[in-house]
């Protein structure tokens, strides 16, 4: 019970859904641009990103009776600028031979006295909020993805993605069935899935508002378990959506064509909350989360949305602290020199500042030229800690700039005892994140390990001892 | 008995009848009711306007029996011309006005039948009453085409409801009584409504519809 209040905190619901994100994050302006399908297709045109492709407008009776039918293609989709919840849409798949009647998704025929009527309809208001006189528009009809195809149902699917302060926070993507007459909307009865953030696999899915199913009805195809294609592309879509529009806190609807691919069909001001049945998860919690984190780009928003709401706790403090989570043993690749790779085990080592590399390996990487001159070189012996510094700062001044390869020389007290190694500027990649290291080499062959990673390469990451 | 506060004497002196000053008085009560119930239980109905003009239309017409026989079959007149009235494909406002017509005549029949059944108390409903129920179809057909029969049904049967327990509310006599006695009661719905205008949780309702989510969490 107790823990039931707790969680129940965590969900998003209508009043602080208007009074705490609407209100303060959707102004008035913006709200005016999502409610206005052809201006927010206009705007996010300008700014360059695919939006469906507008035929025609018809903004008056009079545009209706000079209409051209004749110049309509085969598919297409009529619109009302002003609808909501996706009312008043019609869309038409083909064209009868010789004649201008059209066919639908139920394969029932559309005449252009069908049209001219819908039109009228929507020119009156019909469709609109409050019913205020509308604008209708015809789009082209988007392509549907092989790979949606078993599971739409004589529609387009669409996604989607809440996002908040740049961070795209939750997803799910909207199958049309049967009982929703071919429409991605929940409240007509389509399907909505969760997704996972950070990969774009499907999880959990319901229909309509809040029927939790797993496969889709009348078949036996799993919901769960859906790659999205395209993933970060349309977080990153939903992110740039967010900037161009102004609105704080956006829904952004975006479809997958076969050609175009991922493109934004519809800005909302006002998401709904069932994403978080279908997500089994709060929408609250995840604002929460990101309101108040100071998001540098849309790049860093979208890398955040995914690490954090990703599954993985992992994942999870490598979203927060923008750092790597390493064990003590990591998997280290080098570029030599002379363009070889090798991988190798290392240690990361806080008690050490700079990283040290076995001398043979040193070798492979291409640094045995360095290794030989370095011999030849006179070097004190015997030498007492406190003259450390003058001697190192005696060898730099004599060698530095005598090698190419030579960076740096260094005195070393170990627990072998102290040694004078030459360093070298050498990149490596450990997990994924490339380091620019400068690395003393030393006879390592005995050890276990023939790299130690020290703390002045470690700046990006945190060490989780497992 | 206490005595009637000397503001309402001062209206009753002026002419006002204490009928009406009751029903203002109790107006914000109600309205407060409604918005708690929208805010808090998460009851949508028709928004504020409609259940709120229905209770007062329930109190105008004599026992609540004939109110809410009206409001039931003006519901299903707009249930029945939305198949009648789809193959004409009308245009809004036409459509309302022969939902509206067919309405009217509908009561029409309901006051001669009751008047040939002797029960007189419904052909006795004052007229004012059963125009404003009568309206009630448009708002039923524009949910209808918003969000759809079922929805609309849904929203016009939580209307009915809260309509029936407003009425109760302002029929209360101890309410009534209170009323009368310290009329400035009524102000205190304004520091409630500020409190649920400013509300941010779960709605009861939404804690059904999130149960599954909140255990899974």
């Amino acid at each position: 019970m107790f823990e039931f209040i707790k969680n129940s905190r965590k969900i998003l619901g209508m009043n602080s859904r208007n009074l705490k994100f609407i209100r303060p994050y959707n102004l008035k302006k913006a709200k005016r641009l999502a409610d206005d399908k052809l201006l927010s297709k206009r705007m996010l045109r300008k700014n360059g990103i695919a939006v469906p492709k507008l035929i025609a407008l018809i903004k008056t009776r009079e545009d209706l009776e000079n209409f051209d039918w004749q110049s309509l293609p085969d598919s297409f989709a009529l619109k009302p600028n002003r609808g909501f919840g996706g009312e008043g849409i019609l869309v038409v798949y083909g064209k009868k031979k010789n004649e201008d009647v059209w066919i639908k998704a139920d394969r029932s025929p559309v005449t252009v006295e069908d049209l001219k009527n819908h039109i009228q309809n929507i020119l009156d208001g019909s469709f609109s909020l409050s019913n205020t006189p509308d604008v209708a528009f015809f789009e082209e009809r988007l392509q549907l993805l092989k790979l949606f195809k078993p599971y739409a149902y004589k529609g387009i699917p669409d996604i989607r993605v809440i996002v908040f302060n740049k961070v795209p926070i939750m997803a799910m993507l909207r199958l049309p069935t049967k009982d929703s007459g071919g429409k991605a909307n929940l409240q007509q009865g389509a399907i909505g899935v969760g997704i996972d953030m950070a990969t774009g696999v499907t999880t959990s899915a319901i229909q309509g508002k809040n029927k939790f199913i797993e496969k889709i009805p009348g078949t036996r195809l799993n919901l769960s378990g859906i790659k999205i294609p395209h993933w970060k592309t349309i977080l990153t879509l939903a992110a740039q959506a967010q900037q161009i529009s102004g609105l704080g806190f956006l829904g952004a609807d975006i479809a997958i064509d076969k050609e175009l691919g991922p493109v934004i069909l519809e800005l909302n001001a006002r998401p709904g909350l069932s994403i978080q049945v279908a997500n089994l998860a709060g929408l609250k919690e995840r604002l929460e989360r990101v309101s108040g984190l100071k998001v540098k780009g849309l790049e860093k928003g979208v890398r955040m949305g995914m690490d954090i709401f990703g599954g993985e706790v992992e994942e999870e403090v490598e979203g927060i602290s923008g750092k790597k989570v390493i064990g003590a043993v990591e998997k280290v690749k080098f570029i030599g020199k002379n363009g070889k790779e090798i991988e190798v085990d290392a240690k990361i080592d806080t008690g050490a500042y700079s990283s040290s590399l076995d001398s043979e390996l040193a070798k492979e990487l291409g640094f045995g030229d360095l290794l030989d001159y370095f011999k030849t070189l006179e070097l004190p012996k015997n030498f007492k800690r406190e003259e450390a510094k003058t001697i190192e700062e005696d060898l730099r001044k004599k060698y530095l700039g005598s090698h190419q390869d030579l960076v740096d020389i260094g005195l070393v007290f170990s627990s072998h005892g102290a040694s004078i190694r030459p360093a070298v500027k050498i990149n490596f990649i450990m997990d994924g994140t490339s380091v620019v290291s400068r690395t003393n080499i030393t006879a390592r062959e005995e050890l276990k390990y023939r790299m130690i990673v020290g703390r002045r390469d470690l700046k990006k990451f945190l060490i989780d001892i497992k | 008995m206490q005595t009637i506060s000397p503001i309402i004497q001062y209206f009753l002196a002026s002419g006002v009848p204490l009928d009406t000053v009751i029903l203002i008085l109790m107006l914000p009560i109600i309205a407060t009711f409604i918005a708690f119930l929208r805010q808090v239980v998460g009851i949508k109905a028709f928004g504020i306007y409609t259940p709120l003009i229905i209770t007062f239309a329930f109190l105008a017409t004599n026992g609540i029996k004939y109110g809410i026989t009206i409001f039931i079959a003006v519901i299903l007149v707009g249930m029945l011309m939305r198949f009648v009235l789809k193959p004409f494909r009308l245009l809004y406002l036409p459509r309302v006005a022969i939902t509206l017509t067919i309405v009217g005549i509908l009561i029409l029949l309901l006051l001669v039948i009751g008047g040939a059944l002797r029960r007189t108390g419904l052909a006795a409903v004052s007229i004012f009453p059963i125009l404003i129920m009568i309206t009630l179809v448009e708002k039923f057909v524009a949910v209808q085409i918003e969000k759809g029969n079922k929805t609309a049904v849904i929203l016009a049967f939580e209307t009915l409801i809260i309509s029936v327990i407003g009425y109760y509310i302002a029929s209360w006599s101890p309410l009534v009584e209170l009323l009368v006695v310290h009329p400035w009661i009524t102000l205190l719905t304004l520091p409630i409504n500020i409190l649920l205008g400013k509300w941010t949780g779960l709605r009861i309702s939404e804690y059904f519809r999130f149960k599954e989510v909140i255990k899974k969490i």
